[in-house]
């Protein structure tokens, strides 16, 4: 009895040395002074920052028309990508129906400008009121019901929304679709490009100061713990609540842009598939990271583009025609090849792209390049739950 | 006068009465330590006071008001702290973004004015991490501000979550275990923290502890829980000799036991 207390008394001491290790090791490095760059360092940030702009912002002036529509899909995805991310990967919430959301904002907006005459940009403002107010209808279900059922709600919701509602005529232009013009300040694919470049960059300024500051915050805590969340103060039926509107209000913007964007809209492009899709590309570009996020959405945006460019669709066609194997389409390579990466992901790296690339991100930020530093398992497999 | 006042408190889960009439008053300036064998219902007792739990019967009241009904992130507001036995905190953040967390009710602006950034929010954010700084200070943490939590040892994140708490604000502090993964001299130290924040802060403070000489040397009054009913209360010293307790610790007939 009285070893057993020896022995017990010995590992508290053990335990409590480990803890003042600890603290100063975390002292010497708090008090190490911080590394700056030096200005060859901030030159070389500077020119890869300068490219990447380039890509981005001058690349395509020099490509088709059809290439342009194509990369505004990539920006428009990145900000549904970033809706989901709110839900997915700061509240720990699934939306398998994202794209009813997506849809419904899409029909607003259209419905809004062709049928009853409206400015584009005012379309667009009910096409996010409208958008965050059919989430905060599944918000409240979330409230009741959790995990699996949740989703398996959500996944009846996306269905019952694209099979019914976008079947009403006057709403959604029957069969033939509902036209969706270019705005006139944006009445080129090349401009209206820019302008949805402009939208995401506002989007994730947004979701940059959300997490920055109380609302954001909150959200990280009632997804780790909604206990240790009510202790600080927090709301969280109201936050919960809170995501789903801000979910529903990015994933109504990103609908109307794409509407805009294709020029007309029809039931039959908001499909399961497409929130198959969005999950993935969240997913795959990392939860909680804005980068990853943005990056996952544009790959899967441009998949068909990219599947076409390097002709992946020959090998495709090589390989139906030896194997037994059936003929990948580009469009359907994305359903393939999605749920490969996203297996990919799930199972060694849950950070997905965005913690892939951190070393990079970190040395842009202005720390040194340290290409181990893929940071602390900040997601684990766990998160990705239903 | 109490600050803190649970009246006749019974809750049942199923056929399991977890507690049965508890009522325990926790007085301006007092520390009150809650003792018990495990599965006595002190933890029930906490959550009924921090309103994860509505007694089935009784009353909970907080500076004279009933606040029986009320939701557990409204206590907060009015003043109550609690820790948990496993850790209350956000693991993925670091510990000044957990003390910044603590302070939601403190950030006075709007989710939206957040999002869209207003000058306004920075101020508020700036002042927040400051307060947070200071506080991370006087518990000897400043040094571990931007280290995330996920993988401190777990006698640094109950010091940690102390902190955290007392970013809230509160006027009582309700500390589940707190010296729980400590050692002799740590504990000891936990002691001296306790009083200190007592004397600094005038909150007053409920603890359910197994730690003897910390509660003897703490504590004003204490209260022994046992399946669900409390079995004795007082000065400390008087409750740790009281025959009940002494059975409710060590069987029937103490006689048999050896130590």
């Amino acid at each position: 009895m009285s070893s057993l207390h020896d022995a017990e008394v010995a590992a508290e001491r053990q335990a409590a040395q480990v803890d003042e290790e600890v603290l100063a090791k975390a002292k010497a490095e708090a008090h190490q002074p911080a590394f700056t760059p030096s200005p060859g360092g901030w030159a070389a940030r500077g020119l890869v920052v300068f490219v990447l702009a380039a890509i981005v912002l001058w690349w395509p002036l020099h490509r088709p028309m059809s290439d342009v529509r194509l990369f505004a899909d990539a920006a428009i995805f990145a900000i549904i990508g970033l809706s989901l991310n709110v839900l997915l990967g700061y509240t720990g919430q699934i939306s398998l129906g994202h794209q009813a959301f997506v849809g419904i904002g899409s029909f607003t907006s259209a419905y809004l400008v062709t049928v009853q005459k409206l400015p584009f940009v005012v379309a667009i403002a009910f096409a996010m009121a409208i958008g965050g107010l059919q989430a905060l209808i599944l918000g409240g279900v979330a409230l009741r019901v959790r995990g699996l059922y949740f989703a398996l709600i959500t996944l009846s919701y996306g269905t019952l929304a694209s099979d019914s509602l976008f079947g009403i005529a006057a709403f959604t232009g029957g069969g033939q679709g509902q036209p969706a013009p270019l705005p006139s300040f944006a009445d080129t694919p090349y401009r209206y490009y820019y302008f949805c470049l402009v939208v995401l960059a506002a989007v994730i300024w947004v979701d940059y100061r959300m997490i920055k500051t109380k609302g954001g915050r909150a959200l990280l805590a009632l997804r780790e713990n909604p206990r240790v969340a009510a202790t600080f103060g927090i709301n969280v039926r109201a936050y919960t609540l809170y995501a789903f509107i801000v979910a529903g209000v990015l994933a109504g913007l990103g609908g109307a842009l794409l509407a805009h964007r294709r020029e007309i809209v029809q039931a039959q492009d908001y499909d399961f598939r497409l929130a198959l899709i969005f999950v993935i590309m969240t997913v795959v570009g990392g939860l909680r990271s804005r980068v990853g996020v943005v990056i996952g959405s544009a790959f899967f945006a441009l998949l068909p583009y990219i599947i076409e460019k390097v002709h992946l669709e020959t090998v495709f066609r090589i390989l139906s025609d030896h194997t037994p194997l059936p003929f990948l389409s580009k469009e359907v390579a994305a359903l393939v090849l999605g749920p490969l990466l996203l297996l990919l992901t799930l199972t060694l790296n849950p950070g997905g792209i965005g913690q892939q690339i951190r070393p990079l991100t970190r040395w842009l930020g202005g720390r040194r390049f340290d290409f181990h530093d893929r940071g602390e398992k900040e997601v684990q497999i766990s998160d990705v739950r239903a | 006068m109490s600050v803190l006042e649970t009246r006749g408190c019974s809750i049942r889960f199923g056929g399991v009465q977890a507690a049965r009439d508890v009522s325990i008053r926790i007085g301006e300036w007092e520390i009150v330590g809650i003792i018990g064998p495990n599965g006595a219902g002190k933890t029930t007792t906490f959550n009924m006071i921090t309103g994860f739990y509505t007694p089935n019967e009784g009353q909970v009241f907080f500076k004279g008001v009933d606040i029986t009904p009320l939701p557990v992130h409204e206590r907060t507001a009015l003043g109550m702290g609690r820790t948990f036995q496993n850790v209350g905190l956000v693991k993925g953040s670091t510990v000044r973004e957990n003390l910044k967390t603590a302070q939601h009710l403190r950030a006075g602006y709007g989710v939206v004015a957040g999002m869209v950034g207003l000058p306004q929010t920075f101020r508020t954010e700036t002042e927040l991490a400051e307060r947070s700084d200071l506080l991370l200070d006087i518990l000897g943490l400043g040094d571990l501000a931007d280290t995330r939590v996920a993988g401190l040892p777990y006698g640094v994140l109950k010091r940690v979550e102390v902190a955290t708490v007392l970013a809230t604000d509160p006027d009582v502090l309700l500390l589940d275990e707190p010296s729980s993964g400590m050692g002799p001299e740590e504990a000891h130290r936990l002691g001296d923290t306790l009083l200190d924040l007592r004397r600094e802060f005038g909150i007053s403070i409920a603890m359910i502890e197994h730690h003897v000489p910390l509660v003897v040397r703490v504590c004003d009054y204490v209260y022994c829980l046992n399946f669900g009913e409390l079995l004795a209360e007082g000065k400390p010293e008087e409750v740790r000799n009281h025959p009940e307790v002494v059975r409710a610790y060590l069987g029937e007939d103490p006689e048999d036991v050896v130590a």
